[in-house]
């Protein structure tokens, strides 16, 4: 009886793989689809230029110019953009305005993804328990959200670098600590739904592990909704680096960070009103361009799009409609 | 209702609780503990000892704790390590200040928020709401501190409108007009980030309702649509968003932190960021409990509210407690 049970899913297998015609009719996998809907996306694929060329220019910064972002040169300080050599200008210091945007890039997208990377991983496990077994863990981590959700997260954002200095290892850590439970919810919210799918008892039925389900079935299952998060994740880590940087607590001189370029910039704002522009316009650009990516892939896989298509269609009819009747 | 009022309540204590603790608790994981910071740092290893002892810090971390909360619980929340200042002193004005602005904000973007939504959502894609789901992407992912330097040098440095910062000019504390000029660059700044959100829930919620069998009947009837989007689909709309409002507390108590900062209001969460250079822990902790306990009473707050103003949540607990 159970012999027979755990060769049913290999006999189908077999046949499956005996029919080399519905082998090629094979329907496009999930990651052809949102290729195909988010390339189509204006706004996904200019974020998705954006975002690269942030990227490229980050690496490639000691390559794209000849100084260096901590370089001071009193001999020019506060040169307008234009001047000879210095493409948009020095700061207070002489110090090449390119030049420390170009290296600040190099931070907030490190920290951005770093932070995101790291609140994936714990988010998912979490969740992933807490929402499989429930029990103690899920008990300790729904208080873990009570707690952190009544406290404000810059609130202890900065509480945390100011007991452990503000090193970039420290604000890594803190960001993802702060972030991770977002992931967590959702994660523990996709697999309450998921554990009950009957695959998942087909799963049990035929002797997979606990961990094997998890792993296998229900996480690549939730995973779409877990980048999608971790998307906006990165422009959500930027917009926090930035933001303690620029009150002092975050990257600290001689290290840049378009954060802190602001805080300088905002001292110097009736000598030099333009080095208050550039760094904020780079966190703008960056942290839209990565928002227009995670909604071009929430939209590529969301099913109802078409419902909001037909939904449009539907509004337009009933404007209509309400005009002619009224 | 009372049973889960009671259980809210609890679970509100409960979670104060943890707060204190793991607020306790970090201060004390700081390199070299909170003594470090206090003493100066040429003290003899004599001396530094006996002031630890006379501050109470030799003793056992749990000892330490339970003074701590009862000083607490009594309204003392300590002195500030240099200078010797009552931190409730420190504290009170201050949160008076955030108050001031951070409700003038709240308001302003509500006002607009709420009906532009309501009004988006009967004319989805429409110019007004494309407009507005291009500013939720602006507001979203623009650095509110940023905005805020730009309001100053194009507003106050080059127009000369209105005040670079601080909250009085001085010789004019007292005065309403000039507190008025002072307040409405960091109110655009904050209620901006309000306004795009509250407008976005206000349209979904609104999209919801519309989508109901309910208002498909009523405009099966004839009822005019003016009276649909007023009587039937608004006040059913509004119950999701008091949630949100009561949600939102945190951010209206400690969001400020930025804005306050940029235009040097003299606001709790400045006081957080110069007492965090500063290290002074025990304004810190102040500010983190007070905070906390001023949000966890305002969740509580729109859970009752809730419960008041929707009475299917109540139906459904009722029915809860017979099955």
């Amino acid at each position: 009886m159970s012999i027979g049970q755990s060769q049913l899913p290999t006999d189908s297998l077999k046949v499956e793989q005996g029919l080399p015609a519905a082998e090629l009719k094979r329907p496009p996998g999930p990651w052809v689809i949102l290729w195909k809907k988010f390339s189509h996306n204006p706004y996904a694929m200019s974020g998705l230029f954006v975002l690269l060329f942030f990227i490229i220019v980050a690496i490639l910064a000691p390559v794209l110019t000849k100084y260096k972002p901590d370089a001071i040169d009193m001999m020019f300080p506060n040169l307008k953009p234009g001047a000879e050599g210095h493409l948009l200008g020095t700061d207070e210091l002489g110090r090449d305005i390119l030049t420390r945007l170009l290296y600040s890039a190099r931070i907030s997208l490190s920290i951005g993804f770093t932070v995101a990377f790291a609140s994936v991983v714990v988010g998912s496990i979490v969740g992933a328990i807490s929402g499989y077994f429930g029990g103690w863990v899920d008990t300790i981590f729904m208080r873990i959200v009570d707690v952190t959700n009544s406290v404000p997260t810059l609130f202890l954002n900065i509480l945390v670098l100011a007991i452990f200095g503000s090193e970039v290892k420290y604000m890594i850590l803190i960001l993802a600590l702060t972030s991770w439970m977002s992931i967590a919810r959702l994660v523990r919210g996709n697999f309450l739904q998921l554990r009950e799918m009957q695959y998942v008892e087909a799963a049990r039925a035929i002797g997979v592990s606990n961990w094997g389900i998890i792993f296998r079935h229900l996480l690549r299952n939730a995973s779409f909704p877990i980048i999608v998060n971790a998307t906006l994740m990165v422009g959500g880590a930027i917009l926090s680096e930035s933001a303690l940087s620029y009150l002092g607590l975050g990257i600290q001189s001689p290290a840049t960070s378009w954060g802190l370029m602001l805080s300088n910039a905002q001292e110097f704002m009736l000598i030099d009103p333009l080095q208050a522009v550039y760094p904020g316009l780079c966190i703008l650009l960056v942290v839209l361009a990565v928002n227009f990516i995670g909604d071009g892939i929430r939209d590529g896989l969301d099913p109802r799009q078409q419902v909001t298509k037909s939904r449009r269609r539907l509004d337009k009819w009933r404007k209509n409609y309400s005009k002619s009747g009224n | 209702m009372t049973e889960y009022l009671i259980r809210r309540v609890l679970q509100s204590v409960l979670v104060i609780f943890l707060i204190t603790i793991v607020t306790f608790l970090l201060i004390h994981a700081a390199p070299g503990g909170p003594t470090q910071v206090m003493l100066s740092p040429g003290l003899s290893p004599e001396i530094f000892k006996q002031q630890a002892h006379n501050l109470g810090l030799d003793k056992p971390i749990y000892i330490q704790y339970i003074r701590w909360i009862g000083d607490l619980l009594q309204g003392d929340l300590g002195y500030t390590f240099k200078n010797h200042l009552a931190v409730s002193d420190l504290l009170l004005p201050r949160i008076g200040n955030t108050f001031i602005l951070m409700g003038a904000a709240w308001l302003v973007s509500l006002i607009i928020a709420i009906p532009w939504g309501i009004y988006n959502s009967t004319k989805v894609y429409g110019l007004s709401d494309q407009s507005a789901s291009f500013i939720s992407y602006i507001g979203f992912a623009m650095p509110t501190f940023w905005f805020g330097i730009l309001l100053q040098q194009w507003f106050s440095l080059k127009l000369d409108w209105f005040p670079l910062s601080d909250m009085h000019t001085r010789g004019k504390e007292g005065d309403i007009g000039d507190l008025f000029m002072h307040l409405v660059l960091p109110i655009t700044v904050l209620a901006l980030g309000f306004l795009v959100s509250y407008m976005k829930y206000a349209r979904a919620s609104m999209l919801e309702v519309l989508d109901q069998d309910y208002i498909r009947t009523a405009r099966a009837k004839g009822v005019k649509e003016r009276k649909v989007i007023f009587h039937h689909a608004l006040r059913n709309a509004l119950i999701p968003i008091i949630t949100v409002l009561g949600m939102d507390l945190p951010i209206l108590v400690g969001g400020a932190a930025l804005t306050e900062s940029v235009f040097n209001w003299p606001g709790m969460g400045r006081l957080y960021v110069q007492m965090a250079t500063q290290r002074e822990y025990s304004v810190l902790m102040a500010i983190t409990i007070v905070t906390a306990v001023m949000v966890v009473l305002g969740n509580l707050l729109a859970d009752i509210l809730y419960a008041v103003v929707d009475p299917r949540v109540k139906l459904s607990k009722q029915g809860g407690k017979a099955a």
